[in-house]
């Protein structure tokens, strides 16, 4: 990794420039809320977001994507559809840069999954640093830093930021497209300045501690069943989580019933469908079982595989959630015995 | 052999067989597969005495629905129940349970002669077994075809369970209830794409409450957010009068 100091009033230019090769994807405001979407113009990037109504998954890994188109007579797969288009997710904070990297894990372990990889493969990705907000809690897990998984990283320095250049093609775009200088020792104090006053910043204090203990040694507590009255199993955690990577295949035909459509759409384990198998069971039919299980697969299980937890806080479902589910309350409710 | 294929009504406005007529781009690749013996709204002959498929929509109000209901169920192989009066009761479920004649009265006066044998509305699945769903008010063309494909292919009925927020999520819509507005959406079953509310309308639980909703959390929400839980059992009334709503 190297660094740059690069002036913040470069950044339109900088955009501007990727435009040129790239769709630039990047946070703009929505209404009262802010969205990860294409940069009609490099003015509308919004830096100063606090969190996006969906995580940056979408972009690797969307609500709903054609995989292949079929015809019925021979069964013959007629297109596969891979989108390629070269693209740069321009301002992802550290939480959505660590959540790919456990997305990775699943989409690019053992048995890449083409339609993540082709996009993963075809995508750089452009990070900026944030203030805490009110329903953060990254420091938990760790994941309010984050040293790989981008191109580049623009912690903020005051009228500069402060540049981690983690790739080739990274360092390629910021002397192309933008005046930089190197680092001072002054630069990377103000960035250590910077950074104590963002850790001194969170207030949704998490104790993790002995987590995994807890996850089984409690796992008849009626704080489950508590859970379970209050949840809507909506789904609304899995759709705003950016780890969450379940999703269902179907067959769609077209009208004329000789050609379709194979859709992947993301799936929830909270919905009741999620679970059911052959013969009308179902293995997880009651509410508390299904958000029991969302608890028990990202503290416990994912955990037990890849030495991370599948929650980098970012606290989408904590806003969501209805219900007022959401990690910090359950965590506690696991430390305490009671759902307060 | 295509099936043979009826539409018919029974009490609703024929807004889900307007819908059916608004399949301009599929209507044809549709008849193509079928054999449209008849459509109360589009054809101009009579019921045939005998067809596969029929297409029911509308809610069952009088003795003669309930009596054309049984044959079509003996007659078809597949009955399909489109849109909200034939699914939940509907609009013509507003009327209840209770005082049907005095309600009548209110609206066409004493002993009114309308509506002979009349009766409390109900939904179709009061009465015969519904093979496939397609719940909505009116029904949304895709999903009708989705289903459509599914009866042609033989595969059973998959009418979405779950409740409506994953869709608005999906949509980044932001919550009604997050600006004090009262939203059925929590407790009604999607599959329509939370259309409405990615409009700026809440949504009015027209595709009837999703069979796991959390109606007595779904009140509490209600509540913290300023909407009185009386407010939502009213609005369920509209779509969703007949069926058991536990306070």
């Amino acid at each position: 990794m190297f660094f740059r100091v690069i002036p913040k009033s470069v950044i339109p230019d900088l955009v501007r420039g990727l435009a040129e090769q790239y769709e630039v994807v990047g946070p703009v405001a929505k209404g009262e809320t802010f969205v990860y979407a294409p940069l009609a113009d490099a003015a509308d990037l919004r830096l100063d977001y606090d969190t996006t109504a969906l995580p940056a998954k979408r972009w690797f890994f969307p609500e709903s994507e054609a995989l292949m188109r079929f015809r019925v007579s021979d069964n013959a797969v007629v297109s596969e559809s891979l989108d390629t288009a070269p693209r740069v997710l321009f301002g992802l904070h550290p939480c959505d840069v660590n959540s790919l990297l456990l997305m990775d894990n699943v989409f690019l372990g053992e048995t890449p999954d083409p339609y993540y990889k082709a996009r993963r493969d075809n995508t750089l990705v452009v990070g900026v640093s944030c203030t805490p907000g009110e329903y953060c809690f990254c420091d938990a897990w760790g994941t309010d830093e984050t040293h790989w998984g981008f191109d580049i990283f623009l912690s903020d320095i005051g009228d500069d930021y402060y540049a981690s250049i983690r790739s080739v093609m990274g360092a390629d775009l910021v002397d192309r497209y933008v005046p930089c200088r190197a680092i001072t020792d002054e630069d990377t104090a103000a960035f250590q300045r910077r950074t104590a006053e963002f850790k001194a910043a969170f207030t949704n204090g998490v104790d993790t501690s002995q987590l995994p203990v807890l996850l089984d040694a409690k796992f008849d507590s009626e704080i489950w069943d508590k859970l379970g009255e209050k949840c809507l199993g909506c789904g609304a955690c899995s759709m705003v989580c950016p780890t969450c990577y379940c999703f269902d295949v179907h067959d769609e035909l077209d009208a004329d019933q000789l050609g379709g459509t194979r859709v992947r759409t993301w799936d929830s384990c909270q919905f009741k469908q999620f679970a059911a198998v052959a013969h009308g069971q179902n293995f997880r039919d009651t509410r508390a079982a299904r958000v029991k299980y969302r608890y028990y697969h990202k503290q416990w299980g994912y955990l037990s595989k890849f030495e991370r937890v599948l929650c980098v806080g970012c606290g989408r479902c904590t806003r969501a959630c209805k219900a007022e589910i959401n990690p910090p309350r359950v965590v506690r409710a696991l430390q305490t015995g009671v759902v307060d | 052999m295509a099936p043979r294929l009826v539409v018919l009504s029974l009490a609703s406005d024929f807004g889900c067989q307007v819908q059916l007529t608004n399949m301009t781009a599929e209507l044809l690749d549709v008849l193509g597969l079928v054999e449209l013996s008849y459509w109360q709204l589009a054809t101009s002959g009579h019921m045939p005495p005998d067809y596969d498929v029929a297409i029911v929509e509308g809610a069952v109000t009088t003795t003669e629905h309930v009596e054309l209901l049984g044959r079509v169920r003996e007659t078809a192989a597949v009955v399909i129940a489109i849109g909200a009066c034939a699914n939940t009761g509907g609009i013509p479920g507003i009327v209840g349970r209770e005082d049907l004649e005095g309600r009548y009265g209110a609206v066409y006066g004493p002993g009114p002669a309308v509506a002979t044998g009349r009766r409390a509305p109900l939904p179709l699945d009061a009465f015969i077994k519904v093979d496939y769903h397609v719940p909505g008010c009116p029904i949304d063309t895709g999903e009708f075809l989705r289903v459509l494909s599914r009866v042609l292919l033989g595969l059973s009925d998959r009418v979405p369970d779950m409740t409506m927020c994953a869709s608005c999520k999906t949509n980044e819509t932001v919550c009604f209830f997050d600006e004090g507005r009262l939203c059925l959406g929590l407790v009604t079953r999607a599959g329509c794409g939370a259309r409405c509310t990615s409009l700026g309308r809440a949504c009015t639980g027209c595709r009837g409450i999703a069979p796991d909703a959390n109606l007595a959390s779904a009140r509490e929400i209600a509540v913290r957010a300023g909407v009185p839980a009386a407010a939502m059992d009213d609005a369920l009334r509209i779509y969703n009068a007949l069926t058991e709503v536990h306070a």
